[in-house]
């Protein structure tokens, strides 16, 4: 079971998260003209690489903050977490 | 029957504690602290059960977890439980087991024609054959073979123990109790750490109970003691035994699987039977030792065959003598270790050893001892057929290609040592990649990859005096950069016998013209022969030589036969062992109790259920409750002998003629409070929200970005800054997530804050046209007029005492109010309701009646609203908003989304007005088509209209915006219907929906 | 080729079965072939098998990172079954259901395709209706389908939870008798021998480095043993779809995760059929050695690691004794993980690409094992006649563009949610 450092609450398991994916996807602007492309892979397309990811996990069970997690998709292994409006360099 | 094999002093059983036991109906003494292995073979049974495949007698192989063989079937307390190794099982009073995989029994098994047609049965010649004809696999061929497979039979009775789970953290975690596992854990122990030690066995200590040594001038045994007594009494540390580690998950959580009652007659009260524990540990200490592996040598699955370390331990643990004329086949020291334990007991054994010339200590002993040792000898096969009787012996040249004359020596048992494999499983389970060790010809673990340290004979250390030190230096060190204390213990000083390097030699050549089955898997019966055939044919990794053959996939997943399949397949193959690889580790480590995993969420308690502040009153009112998600709402109110259809019929004509009322207490509630929460609002739901007044409630319907309908529900706004949004029942966890998500990762800009109001809140629908009058009664103060409270308004007043919220919202399409409470005075409210109706005739309902008032209404809900259909296939199209953008705006410009024939809600009414049309059912055009018969549209729900008193269904239909008028079949082949239907409008009761406003 | 019979399995005991021949061959790569198949997985072998056979297209490479049959044909939990409510799929899965019914014969292996029908057990009358729209449309397909009520399911598996102390109780189900389960290994096996013996080339421990595509066209693709030409290279690697696809410049609608399976200890015959719970996610049967075969849900976060934790387990087993308390008893002896590809509407692609001679195989969710037959036919079809057959046409790559969905569960895109 995951154990995941929550940037508001500290470690807990994972039990007391829900998953959200990919985090670099990033909704299009409102009333913008978008291209069916830009559409796509905002809702559909997904990198979904081996390695480390940046994924959105939601505190349900906790602060209910939707955070940030760089993880390793071979491996599990967490580097980092950050808060939701965090920039992740 | 007397224990004639159980040697007359030592043992650490308790000789005054006698326990009776049957074994195949026969009665057996043994004594506590017995396993019913060791209680069996000092009763001299030798003979458990049969094997997988060929039915071949089979006997106790090991003495612990890494039995393959000796499985029964075991009755405890009026239960009965498959596939128990009795190498396991401890004794108790009372115990009933039974052989298994045999018939009609184990010394007499029909399965074991198996044995004399092997030659046709190889690896894989199920693949090969049963092919013709056809339909005689399914039908003769498989039922045969499912019949002979399977061990033990389960019982198909609810299981009556409780299984509990625990959660820990701890600093140090250490598997084992050996002593790597003591040394480790009273270094990390006396530095403050918190500790959690964890045997498997019911006895502290592992292999010094059986080993001679020395440490501190004690015996190992005694040493261990006093360890384990002092750590015991330390408040910082946990030593649990009869508890397998058996799983290594990420992040350092480690799931051990604690026997609580396994060796007790039966559970105790408030105890569970076993225990889970999920421990979340900063280090991981595995010191879980090192299992003998066989060499191996023809028939060698013959009862009385076993590991020389075994029967080293039924001796040293037990007492019990495994044979009295044994025979001792080792490639290294340890069986001569075993050879000395016989003799100090009374019992002449004979070694033969693969060596030429060997030199150490522990041979000069033996020969001190005056114990007969042939070097560069072997056994070549074992003799007789349901136990030992002799073994066919023989020189080996130096190459070991060589076998010089056979010679037949009779013994009663055969202790075979090929040397030592570290238990890497949890280390590998970790993710650790293992590495081949030359010198002991087996795996150990490499890089650590999470907190793990491997110590002693798991890491492939086996001097003593190596373990602990490096143990303790393990212990200190790890638990110091946690505690910041370091309180280091010096090393007690150890005698041990130094061993000299053991033999590469793990399979004993065919003599000429001599086709034994020589066994790598006992369990599974995979012979060498088999592997040889895998590779033949081309089989040949790793994964595939397992896949193919079944090596090491039997209950004891191969913990005896895996390493020696690998060194066969790397000597056919001609490569060296590492490049064929492992196959990989994965927990459990041993079989796990499937009610032990899953604890205390069985039965009612497998979900967890909830309920509305009303459900007492709905239970004595008779109400029969249908779940909706994990809630239960009432379905109807039964009176009398009512069925589901006529109490539904009369609660909802009620609802259209007097007043009714239904409990929404389910109903998803958020509180959307802020300076921008309606602005958010109006981009999560498509249809207008700017222009919304304070005291009144809109229908919104919002979208997944992908353009598909996610909910529906009214929000109204309560003040200036604060809306109250409803959602669906089966929605409400997932609406709030969505717009936790918009506001924290999209719009962080919009000053909005949402919080789950659900349970804070009763409602109670009153629903007809007397409610405006019942409603009049519990407001008495209130203006109830059109005026007062209109169409979508809302108002805060009080109700006799209490606050509540009075919203005018229909989803049954009557005239109708709900009424929010705070739950506590949910039943007040409720029972306040159903006093003051009385005199209009008011009547409960249930979501039966509910659901079909809202469907001749034409109202979308679940069934409609099934995540495949977007606003327009619903006739919700006229809520989408084109002044502004909405989530899922951009989806809906799709090409199948506008297509010209979409998909649109219709009602749907049988020609004969009489015969309802199930739900499920679709509509084509002609009915007697050819398959596949194209589907124009399929029926969502379906009523008995009140209004009408003819059935009426909803469908959403292909082009169903032209479609009204057509006659249509609906066809249900399931239930062997064909109605010929009439497509009308959705909207079949009040079309202009003047009811609600009235 | 040998044949395997009866007949030559006697024969060959007596010469110590030390003749029979391989299975299939381990050849090195040539420079060029027509035909390239990324994957030895089911899929990939299935379509080589029939370009070989319905084509005629036998100068072929299947090119294999570790060992043929190592992905997902090799750790799924078996199941066969059409019971789909879209057309798309349930006649896609019906034709191979055909495929399946003659497999052992049509590859002179024996696959143990088992025929023991399929319970999806029901919940409520609102599940027993969406059951009922599904049988119904499984039923205009000319799929077969029966509405079980308490009763009958009773019959069937009276070990199921019939009791009062039951949390969702059984209202019916709804079964496909003719859906069942196969020993997947042998699928794998069965294709890779025949698939050789018409002369393609299995090519194992051989890794993808990267393609060569120049002005929109396919050319070859480069591997740890060398560069390999070919025209037309058909992409076959459900699991690491996403690795493939990025050495493409393309960005798929799937998500790569992790879904873990556990077999019981072998026990006597006790279960006939595979079951699935309707309260949740747990499906169930028992294997031909008497293990109980059991799955559930995904572990719920992008991964490629093959490897899960308990949690899920337990959740899965949870659901497990909800409905089948009598596993309370048994142990757990192994388990595992596979990773796949979850497409956003829960349906696999079987398209062409945007480059010419590139074939896109991939989307299987974890429902590969069962698909592994009409996915080569098809898959087959599309490369050789370089467009795709009826069968697979709602399987477009495109569909995620134009809204025509395939999403049997109603899902949406939340892949991690099963």
């Amino acid at each position: 079971m995951l154990y995941i450092n929550c940037p508001h609450c500290g470690m807990r398991s994972q039990n007391e998260f829900s998953y959200g994916g990919d985090a670099s996807v990033k909704r299009p602007l409102l009333n913008k003209e978008v291209s069916d492309q830009e559409w796509d892979d905002f809702v559909y397309n997904r990198k979904s690489l081996r390695g480390k990811h940046l994924e959105l996990w939601h505190h349900i069970s906790g602060c209910r903050q939707w955070i940030k997690v760089e993880r390793d998709t071979s491996t599990h292994e967490i580097f980092r977490t950050f808060k939701a409006d965090e920039e992740v360099v | 029957m007397t224990q004639n094999f159980r040697v007359k002093n030592g043992g650490l059983i308790n000789r005054d504690k006698k326990l009776s036991f049957t074994f195949n109906g026969k009665s057996y003494f043994g004594f506590e602290g017995d396993t019913l292995a060791s209680a069996l073979l000092a009763n001299g049974v030798h003979l458990v059960g049969r094997s997988f495949k060929y039915h071949r007698p089979r006997g106790f192989f090991g003495a612990g977890v890494d039995e393959p063989y000796a499985i029964v079937q075991l009755y405890r307390n009026g239960e009965t439980e498959p596939n128990i190794k009795a190498t396991e099982q401890e004794l108790f009073d009372g115990l009933e087991a039974k052989s298994v995989n045999c018939w009609p029994s184990v010394n007499f098994d029909i399965g074991a024609v198996n044995n004399f047609l092997k030659i046709f049965l190889p690896a894989g010649f199920y693949y090969k054959t049963f092919m013709w004809p056809k339909s005689f696999w399914y039908r003769i061929y498989e039922p045969l073979i499912r019949k002979a497979a399977g061990l033990g039979v389960a019982s198909t009775k609810h299981d009556k123990e409780r299984y509990e789970h625990k959660y820990e953290y701890c600093d140090l975690l250490i598997a084992g109790s050996g002593p790597s596992g003591l040394a480790s854990a009273y270094a990390a122990a006396k530095n403050g750490a918190k500790v959690i030690l964890a045997e498997d066995k019911p006895r502290f200590g592992g292999t010094l109970l059986t080993s001679d040594v020395n440490i501190s001038n004690l015996s190992g045994k005694d040493w261990s003691e006093a360890i384990i007594s002092e750590l015991k009494e330390m408040p910082n540390v946990l030593v649990k035994n009869r508890s397998q580690i058996f799983g290594y998950y990420d992040h350092n959580m480690l799931v051990m699987s604690e026997k609580v009652s396994d060796h007790l007659p039966k559970t105790k009260k408030y105890h569970p039977n076993k225990r889970l524990w999920y421990i979340r540990a900063k280090e991981v200490l595995i010191s879980s030792g090192s299992i003998e592996r066989p060499i191996v040598f023809g028939n060698n699955d013959t009862p009385g065959v076993m590991l020389s370390s075994a029967a080293k331990e039924y001796l040293k643990v037990y007492g019990v003598l495994v044979g009295k004329k044994p025979l001792v086949f080792t490639n290294n020291d340890s069986g001569y270790e075993t050879a000395i334990e016989f003799k100090k007991n009374g019992v002449d054994p004979v070694v033969l050893d693969t060596r030429k010339n060997p030199n150490s200590e522990i041979i000069d002993e033996a020969i001190d001892l005056g114990i007969d040792i042939k070097f560069s000898y072997v056994v070549v096969a074992a003799q007789g057929y349901k136990k030992v009787k002799s073994a066919d012996i023989a020189s080996i040249s130096d190459d070991k290609k060589k076998l010089g004359k056979l010679e037949s020596f009779e013994c009663d048992c055969i202790c075979v040592s090929g040397f030592w494999t570290p238990t890497i499983h949890l280390a590998s389970q970790s993710g650790n990649k293992t590495i081949f060790k030359e010198e002991i010809d087996a795996f150990v673990p490499g890089k650590s990859k999470q907190n793990e340290t491997t110590l002693g004979a798991a890491n492939g250390i086996f001097s003593l005096e190596e373990t602990l030190k490096t143990s303790f230096e393990a212990g200190n060190e790890l638990s110091k950069k946690i505690t910041k204390t370091d309180k280091k213990i010096s090393v007690p000083n150890v005698v041990e016998k130094k061993s000299s390097q053991h033999d590469k030699f793990w399979c004993v050549p065919l003599p000429k013209g001599k086709n034994y089955k020589r066994f790598l898997d006992f369990q599974n019966d995979v012979a060498v022969s088999d592997i040889e055939i895998a590779l033949r044919e081309g089989y040949r990794s790793i994964e595939h030589v397992k896949r193919y053959t079944t090596l090491g996939m039997a209950t004891d997943q191969g913990k005896t036969s895996n390493l020696n399949g690998l060194q066969l397949v790397s000597e056919i193959e001609n490569k060296v062992v590492p490049s064929v690889g492992h196959t990989t580790f994965r927990p459990p480590y041993t079989p796990v109790s499937i009610g032990a995993i899953v604890g205390r969420e069985v039965g009612k308690h497998s979900k967890p259920t909830r309920k509305s502040p009303m459900h007492l009153w709905h239970e004595k009112n008779n109400a029969v409750f249908v779940d909706a998600g994990v809630w239960l709402r009432p379905r109807y109110y039964r009176i009398g002998n009512e069925t589901l259809f006529e109490a539904s019929k009369r609660e909802a004509k009620n609802v259209r003629s007097n007043v009714g009322v239904c409990d929404v207490t389910t109903l998803g509630k958020i509180d959307v409070k802020g300076p921008d929460a309606v602005e958010f609002l109006n981009r999560v739901y498509t249809n207008a929200w700017l222009k919304l007044p304070v005291g009144k409630a809109r229908y919104g319907v919002m979208l997944r970005e992908d353009g598909i309908v996610m909910d529906d529900g009214t929000t109204t706004r309560i003040s200036e800054n604060h809306y109250h949004m409803t959602t669906t029942t089966a929605q409400a966890a997932n609406v709030l997530s969505h717009l936790e998500y918009y506001l924290q990762l999209v719009w962080p800009e919009l000053n909005v804050n949402v919080v789950s109001t659900t349970e804070q809140w009763a409602g109670a629908a009153i629903a007809g046209p007397k409610s405006r009058d019942l409603l009049q009664k519990l407001f008495p103060k209130i203006d109830v007029s059109n005026e007062g409270i209109p169409f979508m308004g809302f108002t805060e007043e009080d109700l006799f005492g209490v606050k509540a919220r009075i919203f005018r919202i229909s989803f049954s399409g009557e005239l109708a109010y709900e009424v929010n409470v705070e739950s506590d005075n949910g039943n007040f409210m409720w029972e306040k309701i159903i006093e003051k109706g009385q005199e209009f005739n008011i009547q409960p309902y249930g979501t039966e009646a509910l659901s079909t008032l809202r469907i001749e209404m034409g109202h979308v809900a679940g069934s409609e609203l099934d995540g495949r259909t977007i606003p327009y296939d619903n006739g919700l199209d006229g809520l989408l908003s084109k002044k502004k953008d909405f989530i899922g705006k951009r989806s809906l410009q799709r090409e199948a989304f506008v297509s010209e024939n979409r998909q649109r809600l219709v009602g749907v009414i049988p020609i004969d007005k009489k015969t309802s049309i199930p739900e499920g059912s679709h509509l084509v055009k002609d009915a007697k088509a050819p398959l596949p018969n194209p589907k124009l549209g399929h029926i969502s729900a379906s009523c008995w209209s009140v209004e009408y008193d003819n059935p009426f269904s909803l469908a959403i239909l292909k082009d169903g915006k032209n479609m009204i008028g057509e006659k249509l079949f609906a066809m249900s082949p399931l239930k062997n219907k064909i109605i010929p239907v009439e497509i009308v409008s959705s909207h079949y009761v009040d079309p202009k929906g003047e009811r609600v406003r009235s | 080729m040998q044949k395997y019979s009866v007949f030559n399995l006697i024969k060959n005991a007596f010469s110590n079965h030390e003749k029979w021949d391989l299975a299939w061959k381990d050849p090195s790569p040539k420079k060029e072939y027509d035909v390239v198949i990324i994957g030895g997985g089911g899929h990939g072998l299935a379509t080589a098998y029939y370009l070989a056979k319905e084509h005629n297209i036998t100068n072929v490479a299947i090119i294999e990172k570790g060992w043929i049959g190592g992905g997902n044909v090799g750790r799924n939990t078996t199941i066969i079954r059409s019971n789909y409510m879209h057309d798309d799929n349930g006649l896609f899965s019906e034709f191979g259901m055909d495929l399946w019914r003659r497999m052992s014969q049509d590859l002179n292996y024996n696959v143990m395709f088992s025929p023991r029908g399929i319970i999806n057990l029901a919940h409520s009358d609102a599940q027993m209706n969406v059951y009922a729209r599904r049988g119904n449309s499984m039923r205009l397909n000319g799929i077969d389908a029966v509405l079980l009520n308490r009763e009958q399911v009773k019959e069937i598996i009276p070990m199921a939870d019939f009791s009062e102390n039951v949390r969702f109780p059984i209202y019916g189900g709804l079964m496909q008798p003719s859906a069942g389960t196969a020993r997947h290994d042998a699928v794998a096996w069965g294709y890779a021998r025949q698939a050789d013996s018409m002369g393609v080339d299995i090519i194992q421990n051989c890794e993808v480095i990267g393609f060569d595509v120049s002005a929109g066209k396919i050319n070859g693709v480069r591997t740890s043993r060398g560069d390999i030409k070919a025209k037309k290279i058909g992409l076959c690697v459900a699991g690491s779809t996403n690795i493939l696809a990025e050495k493409l410049n393309m960005t798929l609608p799937i998500e790569t995760h992790l879904l873990q399976a556990c077999v019981s200890e072998p026990i006597k015959p006790v279960l006939d059929n595979v079951v699935t719970f309707g309260a949740g996610h747990f499906y169930i049967s028992q294997s031909d050695k008497g293990e109980m075969v059991m799955g559930g849900d995904l572990d719920g976060y992008n991964s490629y690691a093959q490897r899960g934790n308990l949690p899920t387990l337990q959740h899965v087993l949870t659901e497990g004794i909800a409905m089948m308390p009598f596993l309370s008893k048994l142990k757990m002896l192994r388990t595992w993980g596979g990773i796949m590809d979850m497409s956003m509407d829960g349906s696999p692609i079987i398209d062409k690409t945007h480059i010419e001679g590139l074939y896109l195989n991939c989307g299987w969710c974890y429902g590969g094992f069962k698909a592994t037959p009409a996915s080569g036919w098809t898959f087959a079809h599309t490369i050789a006649q370089d467009r795709v057959h009826e069968l697979n046409a709602g399987y477009s790559l495109n569909r995620f563009n134009t809204g025509f969905l395939l999403d049997e569960k109603g899902l949406g895109t939340k892949t991690w949610i099963s």
